[in-house]
């Protein structure tokens, strides 16, 4: 059993970012240091709702790992940003070893932003991309 | 439980087949492409020989009937899920319902579906390995049909794929310094000469040096090359003796066959070399009408190539694990 | 069948056949094959049982197939000093005295000639003499079982007639029946798969050999005694 540390202000704050990304309402933890509860407020869930214009959606490192935007050996130009990107569509990984976590767009919309260069070492929570959700 | 929705000939289930029964004639079958399979399995917390399909055939169709798992491995070109491109080496999230679907891939030879728990198939004789020539083993023994209806195993990993997918740097990516990749596209095949090596002029060079074309009579059990054919200089009267997958003979036509995944268990013809074993699966990979070059090696690069390919696996398994405990947390 | 090695091999790929040395080569990496000097005879297959048993007790080995007066042996790894392999295997033959396996005796009823005996007629031109003395003399011999291989539970006949010695055929029959009773070269046999097939068929058996889901899936074993009894002869 993997304990996290839910007094964790990052951990705490990665949880935010998971919950606001996936839509949820809130989340109540319990582990051996307490019960981590986290509501989302009404006006983000409202500010999802809203049509226009939509807030930009930050995908961030959920872990350290070396940022590969295209694929390691695919021979494959990634199209110049703005660019728009399908729900789930892998938009790099981060690289571990010989192991490679996609990182996926959770709307669809546009990519507008990547903050970090190719094969740079990234840390947890790290700002990756910037997607404007489209409707 | 999945259901083969649609399939082309010779598509099978295979695992890392069954050695051990050469000595009453069984072949030891298994995948063509066993690096495909243990990385596969290994990524998905299986055990590196569970049991695969192996779809040398396209288009290929399976309906998952439940909540599953799955990693396509071994071949270039993406899988469909429900209609929608995924990444191959890389594990996916399936619900029940939902159809994946093969197309012919762009360059090789032959895909692998591994699903986390494995195909839940009785063994027989220590292998779910189909022995087509046998009639026995992975599903009824034979080719996969339309229709048929395979059981999933419970998935006895405790660490769960993300949500969004776990991938593998691909074998010919991580290992690219030790799978050297020729100029001219032909597959560099490494070989060590064997007993009738010295029957064959000037050390056999027509043999080394010549670029062979895998022929259209090529199958899981052997690969028939075309070129020039090589001649022994002496006709010698071999008694039958056992031969194992990647051994290359010369029979009196002159040109050279490489025995596959399910070579026979002996065989008489003269042999001017053996393809070194974790160079098969680069042979498993190459289709037919591809041009190959076989490349004189030692028993110390055997070793390795082995050892590296070995790491990688390990590599694999340990990071992997390490991944999903990381991640666990947040999932 | 000696194969003079190359002066450019190096001394592990090929050990030369002495007058009573075993000749070793290698498949790939971890399988070295041993033949036997001399004769195709019951002789050199003893031996060849005797390094067998000797092989058995070999931690190092993953598989052990022994053939027609040869013997390949399969290590689980690559050897890191190929030389010791080919050294210790040397010995081992040294070694190995002629054994007899006590095997079992197999009777093995057979429908000489008729439709699936295509190649009688063959055999009949080839050796002179008529379709009941090739019969005669193929059921009145006793078979010893000198090795499995090919196809599952297919066992390599030896003690066939000199007479009724046939070549294999340079053109392989595409579908011989499971089942045939067939002779190829010195040996004899019966086909254990439907399938493409060099040997010349003279009758068939009905007798299940082989059996995957038994714990000892295949019926003969090395040292077998095999006699084929006639039950049916129609010509």
């Amino acid at each position: 059993m993997t304990s996290i540390d839910l007094t964790d202000p990052q951990t705490i704050a990665f949880l935010t970012d998971a919950l606001t990304t996936a839509g949820v309402d809130g989340v109540e933890i319990s582990g051996p240091s307490g019960t981590l509860r986290i509501i989302m407020s009404a006006e983000e869930k409202v500010s999802h709702a809203a049509p226009a214009p939509s807030p930009a959606l930050s995908i961030k490192a959920p872990m350290a790992g070396i940022f590969c935007p295209p694929r390691p050996g695919s021979s494959e130009v990634p199209a110049d940003l703005p660019r728009t990107v399908a729900a789930g569509q892998a938009l790099g990984f981060l690289r571990l070893g010989p192991v490679l976590l996609p990182l996926a767009a959770p709307k669809a919309g546009l990519l507008t932003r990547q903050f970090v260069e190719a094969g740079a070492l990234v840390g947890f929570g790290d700002t990756l991309f910037q997607i404007e959700p489209q409707s | 439980m999945i259901e083969i929705i649609e399939t082309g000939p010779f598509n099978t289930v295979q695992d890392l087949g069954r050695p051990g029964y050469r000595d009453i004639g069984v072949s030891a079958s298994g995948a063509m492409d066993p690096l495909a399979v243990r990385i596969g399995n290994s990524l998905l917390g299986n055990d590196e020989g569970a049991a695969v399909l192996e779809i040398q055939t396209f288009p290929f169709c399976l309906r998952f009937d439940r909540r599953a798992v799955f990693i396509v491995s071994g071949s270039d070109g993406a899988p469909l899920l429900d209609g929608i491109e995924k990444l191959s080496w890389c594990a996916h999230h399936a619900e029940a319902g939902q159809v994946l679907e093969l197309r012919q891939p762009p360059k090789l030879a032959r895909a692998y579906v591994c699903i986390a728990g494995g195909l839940d198939i009785a063994p027989v004789m220590g292998s779910r390995s189909t022995s087509l020539r046998g009639g026995f083993g992975g599903h009824a023994g034979r080719p996969l049909q339309k229709g048929d209806r395979i059981a999933i195993g419970d998935d006895a990993s405790l660490l769960a794929v993300p949500p969004s997918g776990l991938a593998v740097v691909e074998p010919l990516v991580a290992l690219a310094d030790v799978f050297p990749q020729s100029t001219d596209g032909a597959v560099l095949v490494r070989a060590l000469p064997a007993g009738e090596h010295g029957l064959f002029a000037e050390d056999g060079a027509a043999f080394w040096n010549q670029t062979w074309r895998i022929s259209a009579r090529s199958d899981r059990t052997g690969y028939r090359l075309s070129g020039d054919p090589i001649m022994p200089t002496d006709v010698v009267e071999m008694r039958s003796h056992g031969v194992v997958p990647g051994v290359i003979q010369v029979p009196p036509g002159g040109e050279p066959i490489v025995q596959m995944s399910d070579a026979n268990t002996a065989g008489g013809y003269p042999k001017i070399a053996g393809v070194i074993e974790c160079d098969l699966w680069r042979l498993g990979q190459a289709r037919i009408g591809s041009r190959l070059r076989f490349v004189r090696s030692t028993h110390a690069q055997a070793r390795a190539v082995e050892q590296a390919v070995a790491r990688y696996i390990e590599d694999v398994k340990v990071t992997s694990g390490m991944v999903k405990r990381a991640l666990k947390a947040f999932a | 069948m000696i194969a003079t090695p190359n002066k450019h091999v190096p001394r592990h790929q090929i050990v030369p056949l002495g007058q009573n040395r075993a000749r070793i080569s290698s498949i790939g990496a971890r399988s070295f094959l041993l033949e036997a000097p001399g004769d195709f005879d019951l002789a050199s297959q003893r031996r060849i049982w005797a390094l067998s048993q000797t092989l058995k007790g070999w931690a190092d080995l993953a598989e052990i197939i022994p053939g027609m007066t040869n013997l390949l042996a399969i290590f689980r790894e690559t050897p890191e000093e190929p030389e010791q392999i080919i050294d210790r295997l040397c010995a081992a033959w040294d070694a190995a005295q002629s054994i007899d396996l006590s095997g079992k005796t197999i009777e093995i009823p057979v429908h000489y000639g008729g439709e699936f005996a295509v190649d009688l007629a063959a055999l009949c031109d080839l050796s002179g003499l008529t379709d009941q003395e090739v019969i005669r003399l193929h059921h009145q011999g006793t078979y010893r079982v000198f090795a499995l291989g090919s196809a599952p539970g297919f066992g390599y006949l030896h003690g066939l007639d000199p007479r009724l010695y046939m070549p294999r055929k340079t053109v392989p029959s595409l579908k011989m029946e499971k089942g045939c009773v067939t002779i190829g070269g010195m040996q004899t046999g019966v086909a254990m798969l439907t399938g493409p097939n060099g040997w010349n068929s003279i009758g068939f058996a009905e007798l299940q050999m082989f059996d995957p889901l038994s714990p000892m899936p295949a019926m003969m074993a090395p040292g077998d005694t095999v006699r084929f009894v006639p039950e049916r002869i129609e010509l």
